[in-house]
């Protein structure tokens, strides 16, 4: 028992007393416990396999049994860790920021409440993009996803992270219309038009009257979300656009001031994603395979790769949605634009509607396949992402890379980079995929990672997203008027959570009754 | 099979470059990839149940004809689908499932609980199925 993970001022007695309240309420099948059940709920891509351990997981299946958790939870003192999927890897998955915490798996509450008039859906946290596309499909329903490059989460967990698509729906936050909210003192509050009881508006209309609060759940502890409405994008007449792959490092910055100008006037309603060689290549082949150096890929290596997949140095994909009529005036706007700062390749794509469909992101199909990178270096796999929040300026971006590039080389880590555009800015992913099974490599990636936080710090540039590991490094980057916004979660976290059970330590928020563990 | 699979992977990675996966242009006059299979979820089986049908619904996401688990499979072995494998035994699906194996994660008992997996190991077991992909 003495190897258990348990919580601050816990002891093995004091956990089983817990344990046994959770299945009196939940019933057994539904509390989760063991050894094995632990090691189930850790972190997969874990780069240090020592921390954030749960002590147990529960899994409620109603809006009453959430709330009869949180009732425990509140009385023993003891944190819970909200999931609804687990599947964002890469960023701690199953586990929680503190060791010893509960994870409250929400995968099992699975309704879907579907508009079909409006194009809305209502989903609970366990609903993944595979669910919610088989609803569409047995349904017939003219409504595409926007889906990120793993799909197997939850759609819920994804807007509530602030993932992203590749359609003009992508940033899926954005279309979060209307929240059901557990707070952490048990109480359930409806958000937007769900304030109004019964109103039939509740996801059509985000702000509802006074203050709206819909953000504040997003990266957030301080509630647990139970059901979010989603606008879906109406299945277009018509896509086209065109993949186009330019052949040097330096071309990044005639692409990000051709493609941004074109994103900030709408005439590309979808976020491009500029990706370098090796984010195609790590789903295609395996390190081994090309060479058995250590240390970062060599350009003879690098331009033999590309050479037999025929990839540029980088690659962007663009797609226009909507009639074809305006379709086929926007994509001669493009191949211009395009074709006026030399490309390597310009590839075409056109589809109307009843021909054969593309499966791939740009139609919201939900897919898997691009987790095959983490194979890339072979042994058990996995990654992690640095993603700052650049200026959508081409200069800038090029420094950014050269400056995150040179310290991959320095580093001995194959570099593999993207640039996704929002509607004013980039966000800058860098993978660190991994190999754990060679100690060695993973000694690097934590100092590694460090390093970069501190090079994005000096130019203003702060994560849009992290992992478990730098969550509260991240927070103090944001660090205007003595770390004032961090001062202001935590009051609003303490008003809410006074007891704080719910999730501490999620983006750098820290209760004040745990407020010791931050940075641990 | 082999050979089709690995084509498939590496064609939907090619577009990956671009993020958002294979985007494989279907113009006429382009030629270009063949499209890609459409994902494998109970709607394309409306008929199935018990373990095919929580197959479809827990792990065919993963281990459908253009999944994670299929492309790395197919890395090692010339059967990458499950469902067309005749050398599954029931223990090796639970162990694979709660254990994690290679590249795939554990699964938690809150996602799938015993008594489902046990259907899907066993529908796994009796296998291979002459099921559409």
């Amino acid at each position: 028992m003495a190897d258990i993970p348990l919580p601050p001022g816990f002891d093995a007695q004091k956990i089983a007393q817990a344990q046994r309240a959770f299945e009196s309420v939940l019933g057994a099948s539904k509390v989760f416990f063991d050894e094995l059940d632990r090691d189930t709920y850790k972190d997969k891509f874990a780069v240090n396999d020592a921390v954030h351990h749960p002590v147990g997981a529960v899994a409620p299946t109603s809006v009453e049994e959430v709330q009869a958790v949180v009732k425990i939870a509140n009385q023993y003192l003891l944190p819970l860790w909200p999931i609804s999927r687990g599947k964002n890897l890469g960023y701690g998955g199953t586990a929680p920021v503190l060791a010893g915490s509960v994870v409250l798996d929400l995968s099992g509450m699975k309704k879907i409440e579907f508009d079909e008039q409006m194009g809305t859906v209502i989903v609970e946290p366990g609903v993944g993009f595979y669910d919610l596309y088989d609803y569409i499909q047995a349904n017939k329903l003219p409504f595409w996803l926007s889906t990120p490059g793993n799909s197997w989460g939850s759609v819920m967990g994804n807007a509530l992270d602030r993932g992203v698509g590749y359609t003009p729906y992508g940033e899926n936050t954005k279309n979060i219309c209307g929240l059901e909210v557990v707070l952490p003192d048990g109480d359930l509050v409806r958000t937007g038009m769900g304030a109004f009881a019964n109103a039939p508006t509740w996801q059509a209309y985000p702000f509802g009257f006074g203050p709206g609060w819909d953000q504040m759940f997003v990266q957030s502890n301080f509630g647990i979300v139970t059901k979010m409405g989603l606008w879906l994008m109406p299945e277009p007449e018509s896509l086209m656009g065109m993949d186009v792959e330019f052949d040097k490092p330096e071309d990044l910055k005639a692409m990000v001031d051709t493609i941004g100008p074109l994103r900030r006037e709408r005439v590309l309603t979808q976020s491009p994603s500029i990706g370098n060689w090796l984010r195609a290549a790590a789903v295609l082949t395996t390190r081994g395979e090309w060479t058995d150096k250590p240390g970062a890929l060599g350009d003879d290596v690098i331009d033999a790769i590309r050479k037999k997949f025929h990839i540029g140095w980088w690659g962007v994909s663009l797609r226009l949605y909507g009639r074809e009529e305006v379709n086929k005036a926007a994509y001669k706007v493009l191949e211009r634009a395009m074709n006026d700062i030399k490309p390597m390749s310009i590839k075409p794509t056109t589809w109307v509607k009843g021909q054969p469909l593309e499966y791939s992101g740009w139609t919201g199909t939900p897919m898997t396949f691009p987790m095959q990178n983490v194979n890339w270096y072979g042994g058990r796999g996995g990654h992690i992402g640095f993603s700052p929040v650049i200026p959508q300026d081409g200069t800038k971006a090029l420094e950014q890379f050269r400056r995150t590039y040179a310290r991959y080389k320095e580093w001995g880590v194959d570099y593999q980079g993207s640039f996704a555009f929002g509607e004013r800015h980039l966000t800058n992913v860098n993978a660190m995929i991994f190999n754990k099974d060679d100690p060695e490599m993973m000694k690097k990636v934590d100092p590694f990672f460090r390093t970069l936080v501190k090079d994005a710090e000096k130019q203003g540039y702060g994560e849009y997203r992290t992992h478990l590991d730098y969550m509260d490094l991240v927070a103090q980057t944001y660090n205007f008027n003595n770390n004032a916004l961090r001062r202001l979660n935590e009051r609003v976290k303490d008003a809410l959570d006074p007891n704080g059970i719910l999730a501490p330590g999620k983006s750098g928020i820290w209760p004040k009754r745990l407020a010791g563990e931050r940075g641990r | 099979m082999r050979k089709i699979l690995i084509l498939s992977a590496a064609l939907l990675a090619l577009s990956a470059c671009s993020k958002g996966g294979g985007d494989a242009p279907q113009g006429e006059s382009q030629g270009g990839p063949p499209p890609m299979p459409k994902p494998l979820t109970v709607a394309s089986r409306p008929n199935a149940t018990g373990g095919e049908k929580l197959y479809l619904e827990k792990c065919a996401m993963c281990h459908g004809p253009n999944g994670m688990g299929t492309g790395l499979i197919a890395r090692r072995s010339d059967v990458p689908l499950l469902e067309k494998r005749d050398d599954i035994t029931p223990d090796f699906v639970i162990q694979a499932a709660r254990m994690g194996i290679g590249n795939m994660p554990a699964i938690p008992r809150g996602e799938v609980s015993d008594a489902q997996l046990k259907e899907i190991a066993d529908y796994l077991a009796a296998g291979p199925h002459e099921t559409p992909q």
